[in-house]
């Protein structure tokens, strides 16, 4: 008796540890995509390209983006989805260059998430205004809203046409 | 000694009685319960980590400071499980307690504490050192943004509290406290679990919207929860009113030990087999605080019922001079110790001092056929021999035999016997012949006990052959 408990525990222990693994593995890959593709990969400005189901929101108060260089206004980059929570933000473009980024919304999937979100935004805000991109480095700590920030970013930068 | 004790595996003999079979299909029905019940909880424990890889998890191992926070967390999280498994083991729910019994329920209970305690400590350790690197600051530093999340005070706390509850029933420090005083601090961990309960919202996010993880832990916490009011509260305070139970008479059988009669309505209904305990109250001003674990000493009829008790500690000393018409809480039936166990048509039963009060009940209610059932009653002295009369006559009327040892146990030796039957040369053997195939109960103080179900075992007996209630406190 106590040999088949024992025996049965484990199978059934390992066989649910093995589901589980299984089942979290397949959900973070195809989340991994939706943060390593767009960045920088596509710029005919129409909408962001991200994998994300949520139809990203593209840009609300465009103009037809004029070939010739980032015209002022300001551009709704893509909705971002990670475990943690949606990052969408708007860049403010005046006179060519970045005068402005506003989070629309950072990852806030729990309280640790919104802690961590918080301290990495004005981060990634001053960060961004002073490259003028969103070519800036990763805050520690905080990888994931991060490259969601700097994708939505990129996004709306490509809506500007920058 | 050892002679006639080769254990006969069941299974060969070539006539097998129906009741035999029945015992026996019962009994694996039993065993197959009880190794699901083993299953569900290590099952369990494992669920809480394969839910939390399931919902993201999984990928969260890439860096150190990634690897040393999942882990933490899914420490955090068999910790809680364990928690709340201990809290289904502790709630007496009948199924369980018809499984494996209160003793044992409660003994994987206490053996899961520990664990929990560690689990969840390393939670905490192991997330400070994880958020810390992850922030670049030491773990003790960490401390100060950890607090200032959200409901984190509160789960502090409540690690706090766990810490006390478990410190208190390490069995050193708990003979430092009365019963009502160490219960009082167990109470604590209700709170420490409810303390605990908003940053896994919070914080930890486990029952975010839509989440596998979010469906298995509603589901825990309502069993554990639900099954500590239901069966701890509503149905003893329910059971309780239905039977109105009274005591009717109080009468003084030796020095320090009595009976309690009580009159009550519909007590067959209680489904109370002979050899089970109850927790009662009596409702005094001096005794209501203090309940006590106390078997049957006779089946209960319809109308009344029957407990002997022994002044063992300052609570039960008062029961001798209970007031007639006294109104009377209880909670049970609860035990194993009972023909519900049985595993065969025969039995063998040693049982000693105040232990004779279940096996006066288990005689009264078991079925057997005349010369399958051995008693054996030992006392340290004459004046111990409380019911003996009344299990003579029970023992005679179904064709039992029953022999008696009076006496001190031999010094310097480990025997439980008498040192008069010792010398004479009688053995485990000698009084029960058939004790192969028989079921074994033993009931008696622990330190006696211990030596018998050593003998016992030593005979080839298997454990579930084995059924023992022990005298703590």
């Amino acid at each position: 008796m106590r040999t088949r408990a024992i025996l049965g525990s484990i199978l059934a222990s390992a066989s649910v540890l093995i589901v589980g693994y299984q089942a979290g593995v397949s959900v973070t890959t195809s989340d991994g995509k939706s943060l390593s593709l767009p960045v920088g990969s596509t710029t005919n400005g129409t909408t962001g390209t991200t994998t994300p189901s949520s139809a990203p929101s593209s840009g609300t108060t465009t103009e037809a983006p004029v070939v010739s260089g980032p015209s002022n206004g300001t551009y709704t980059g893509s909705s971002i989805r990670t475990r943690f929570g949606n990052v969408q933000v708007s860049v403010t473009i005046t006179s060519g260059s970045i005068t402005e980024v506003t989070a629309l919304q950072l990852t806030d999937a729990d309280g640790r998430s919104v802690q961590i979100s918080n301290r990495a935004a004005p981060i990634l805000r001053s960060e961004v205004l002073a490259s003028q991109s969103a070519q800036v480095s990763n805050v520690s700590g905080a990888t994931y809203t991060t490259q969601a920030y700097l994708t939505s970013v990129q996004s709306a930068l490509d809506l500007a046409g920058a | 000694m050892t002679t006639h004790t080769t254990a006969r595996p069941v299974t060969a003999q070539p006539h097998v009685s129906a009741a035999a079979a029945d015992y026996r299909r019962e009994f694996s029905r039993r065993a197959r319960r009880s190794d699901l019940l083993v299953m569900a909880l290590w099952a369990s424990g494992a669920a809480a980590a394969a839910l939390f890889l399931a919902s993201g998890g999984a990928g969260q191992f890439t860096s150190l400071t990634e690897t040393i926070t999942s882990v933490g967390i899914i420490g955090g999280l068999i910790g809680t499980d364990f928690i709340l498994v201990m809290l289904v083991l502790a709630a007496r729910i009948p199924l369980i307690d018809k499984t494996i019994g209160h003793d044992r329920a409660i003994a994987v209970h206490r053996s899961l504490g520990k664990p929990a305690l560690y689990l969840l400590l390393g939670h905490g350790a192991l997330l400070l050192i994880g958020y810390g690197m992850a922030t670049g600051i030491n773990p003790i530093a960490e401390i100060g943004p950890m607090l200032a999340l959200p409901d984190m005070p509160l789960a502090f706390i409540g690690l706090g509290l766990l810490i006390a509850v478990v410190v208190s029933s390490v069995v050193a420090v708990r003979r430092r406290f009365s019963y009502e005083g160490w219960h009082l601090i167990h109470l604590l961990s209700y709170v420490a679990v409810a303390f605990a309960l908003p940053h896994q919202l919070s914080v930890g996010g486990v029952l975010s919207e839509g989440t596998a993880q979010r469906i298995y832990w509603i589901a825990l916490y309502v069993l554990a929860i639900g099954a500590i009011v239901t069966f701890r509260m509503v149905e003893p305070i329910v059971s309780s009113l239905r039977h109105g139970l009274r005591v009717s008479a109080v009468t003084a059988i030796a020095p320090g030990v009595t009976t309690i009669q009580f009159s009550g309505r519909a007590l067959r209904e209680l489904g109370a087999s002979g050899g089970q305990f109850f927790i009662w109250r009596f409702w005094t001003g001096r005794t209501w605080w203090h309940s006590h674990p106390l078997s049957l000493s006779a089946m209960p009829t319809n109308t009344s019922a029957r407990i002997t008790v022994r002044a063992l500690g300052e609570g039960s000393e008062q029961l001798g001079t209970l007031p007639v018409g006294t109104r009377v809480s209880i909670e049970g039936p609860y035990g194993l110790f009972s023909t519900a166990a049985r595993t065969s048509p025969k039995l063998a039963i040693i049982a000693a001092g105040i232990g004779v009060t279940p096996v006066r009940a288990l005689l009264e209610h078991a079925t057997f056929a005349p010369g399958d059932a051995t008693i054996l009653l030992r006392a340290s002295t004459p004046e111990e021999t409380y019911h003996w009369d009344e299990i003579r006559a029970i023992a005679a009327a179904k064709g039992a035999a029953c022999y008696v040892m009076v006496g001190h146990r031999p010094a310097h030796t480990s025997s439980w016997m008498s040192a008069t039957d010792v010398d004479r040369g009688v053995t485990l053997a000698a009084v029960f012949p058939d004790l192969a195939d028989s079921d074994v109960f033993l009931c008696g103080p622990t330190p006696w006990l211990d030596l018998v179900e050593a003998d016992v075992r030593h005979a080839g007996i298997r454990p579930h052959q084995i059924h023992a209630e022990r005298f703590d406190w």
